[in-house]
């Protein structure tokens, strides 16, 4: 699949934003400053191939872990921070933490509830259809939420609708502490996609340009009015289940962590677009300045907005 | 005025509010077969087709939460999921999602959840414990949900227009009993206000709030305790969120007693609610303790004798007046 060099740049850039974002995060949370806990996605940035594949008109559901949606779909990293500090200035004037909403970028909030996204994208996706309109909802979730029936119920309804909605499924093997061997019934699963017969493809979710060939094609797919499909991104989670909290840590076999540090995403697509000639280090390192720029002027953001008001508790209840 | 039925004023004000608002379409269990006779959505899908009248999977999840996601996305959909003990199965969905997210998630934004989540509550039926459910104050307790029962089908149209004008999720309830009852339904458009009590019945010694079916049975206590020199009020709330609490002070400051009729489960019900809200703003107007009826804390079970010993009743309620007069 051909890409345009700044199509190329302008993916890799969001890696690494993306990563910067949460590494910021990581760093501030043993201050509690984030008076609740960050689920963190690094390693998982291949994702971004996958939200690259949409428009600013496109809906997008999402998990509890990571950055990159908000990051990837344009949204402000000191309005993020913010909120997660729980200061008024944030996305949720401080009510959402990481329920975090930013509607200008169709991004419409999390589920607290693991799948509990999924009805709410086959609703996005019906509003869509009744209006006629050109846009697709990419709808994503963990390999843990692959058993909820809310999964199965909303894939299931949105291929008998024919919706436009991409499901895509991050697996990163562990859902808290719970790996997929004792959990889900199938090794890929993307051959759910079979009992509610629509096309399912599983994918290296590290390798972010085959993320993104593969979601592009299920975009397509939905937007010509073909109806849904469902992509499994096959990908790890580095971190713990939560950076704090009442969580063991140890029941993971280091050399499962190693090896697939060593398949980093960005480390990878990195060595690929400086092979291909179009990142130089001197540009590397000048995005990487950036990125952290941009982050620490996030953190001055939050560190500086002010809290809400007691008051603020009492409103915006009924609309 | 001309008379027609319950479920007809509903089945109006869904064709009203649809030729109103493009962005408003309903969806359910088996609304794709054509209409035979007067219904809920009789006419609606031959009129509306099926992007608008849209028969779902029974998903009571999916369905309930792709509510959700619409409105998000601004459309107003109405869902009618038949019985709310099928509805438990969308909690979620329900209390987390419609009610929370615009609090948690977007003032700022401008978000809201306009949706209507219809069902046919009630006993009296010979149903069962799980088919005659009345979770009122379920509801209730939940932040952000509006919550309708009207008894007349003059309120349930006027009500279910006013509930997909709003911009909140709305929880509506009929009352398997009162689908066929008839009533008068003006033809000119109208609309019933929420947060507005019915004083369905004036009285000056025992004020009686009872809600959706219940108030038909408190009219008939009321009626047969006039023969016996007992004048009673009978309030019908209409809505339970916003809850009319003015009106309901109002009136008892006038009787000095109160009963509050709800057909589901007692305990921790909106008799305790109702009753507390009243000792909280009306405390030294109360010349007795308030009395509730309703369920006492059971299955609805099936055999009619059973069911019967059970749910509310206009004896227990008529017993319950004459307590609030014995003190």
């Amino acid at each position: 699949m051909e890409h345009s060099e700044q199509q190329l740049l302008d993916i890799y850039r969001n890696m690494v934003r993306s990563r910067a974002f949460e590494e910021l995060v990581i760093e501030v949370m043993p201050q509690w400053k984030i008076p609740a806990s960050w689920m963190s996605g690094v390693g998982q940035e291949g994702i971004v191939g996958a939200l690259s594949t949409l428009a600013e008109r496109d809906y997008v559901t999402y998990t509890h872990r990571g950055a990159y949606y908000f990051i990837t779909r344009g949204s402000d990293p000191g309005k993020l921070l913010a909120e997660l500090y729980g200061k008024r200035t944030g996305y949720c004037g401080g009510k959402g933490g990481r329920h975090i909403a930013d509607t200008a970028h169709n991004l419409f909030g999390k589920s607290g509830t693991i799948g509990g996204h999924a009805p709410l994208a086959v609703g996005m996706a019906t509003a869509v259809q009744i209006r006629k309109e050109d846009a697709v909802v990419m709808s994503f979730f963990g390999d843990g939420t692959s058993n909820r029936g809310t999964t199965h119920e909303s894939m299931n309804l949105s291929s008998v609708w024919k919706l436009p909605v991409v499901w895509v499924c991050e697996n990163n093997g562990w859902a808290g502490t719970t790996p997929v061997s004792i959990s889900t019934a199938v090794d890929d699963i993307a051959r759910l996609a079979g009992s509610y017969s629509i096309p399912g493809r599983s994918v290296d979710g590290n390798d972010v340009l085959a993320v993104y060939e593969t979601t592009h094609e299920a975009v397509a797919r939905a937007r010509a009015g073909d109806g849904p499909s469902l992509i499994e991104l096959k990908t790890y989670r580095i971190r713990e289940f939560a950076e704090a909290g009442p969580f063991p840590t140890g029941y993971r076999d280091p050399d499962e962590i190693e090896a697939w540090q060593r398949r980093d995403p960005i480390d990878r697509f990195r060595s690929e677009l400086l092979r291909r000639g179009v990142l130089t280090d001197e540009r590397v390192e000048e995005i990487a300045r950036e990125a952290e720029a941009e982050m620490r002027s996030a953190e001055r953001f939050a560190e500086e907005s002010e809290f809400p008001a007691a008051e603020d508790a009492f409103t915006d209840l009924y609309a | 005025m001309r008379t027609i039925s319950y479920v007809e004023a509903m089945n109006e004000a869904l064709r009203e509010e649809m030729r109103r608002d493009p962005s408003v379409y309903v969806l359910g269990f088996g609304l794709h077969l054509p209409s035979k006779g007067p219904g809920l959505v009789s006419g609606l899908l031959e009129e509306f087709g099926e992007q608008r009248v849209r028969s779902t999977p029974l998903s009571e999840p999916a369905v309930a939460g792709s509510c959700v996601g619409a409105a998000l996305a601004g459309m107003r959909p109405v869902a009618s999921f038949g019985l709310p003990d099928f509805v438990f199965c969308a909690l979620d969905e329900i209390l987390c999602k419609a009610g929370k997210w615009r609090y948690t998630h977007g003032a700022e934004g401008g978000m809201s959840v306009p949706l209507v989540f219809l069902q046919n509550m009630g006993g009296y039926v010979r149903a069962g414990s799980e088919h005659s459910q009345s979770p009122l104050a379920l509801y209730a307790h939940a932040p952000g949900l509006k919550i309708a029962a009207p008894t007349t089908p003059y309120d349930a149209k006027g009500l279910l227009k006013t509930a997909i004008r709003d911009d909140n999720p709305v929880v509506f309830f009929q009352h398997k009993l009162l689908g066929g009852s008839k009533g008068p339904v003006p033809e000119e458009e109208y609309c019933v206000p929420f947060g507005r009590a019915k004083t369905v019945r004036e009285g000056s010694d025992v004020t009686v709030v009872a809600t959706s079916y219940m108030v038909q049975l408190a009219k008939k206590a009321a009626s047969d305790l006039e023969e016996r020199g007992v004048d009673v009020e009978v309030i019908d709330p209409l809505t339970i969120e916003p809850l009319d609490t003015e009106r309901i002070l109002e009136s008892v400051r006038k009787t000095g007693r109160l009963v509050v009729v709800d057909e589901d489960t007692e305990r921790c019900g909106l008799g305790a609610e109702i009753a507390m809200q009243v000792v909280e703003g009306a405390f030294s107007s109360l010349l007795s303790a308030p009395e509730r009826v309703g369920n006492p804390n059971l299955p609805v079970p099936y055999s009619p004798v059973l069911e019967t010993a059970v749910l509310p009743s206009k004896e227990r309620i008529e017993e319950a007046i004459l307590r609030t007069l014995a003190s």
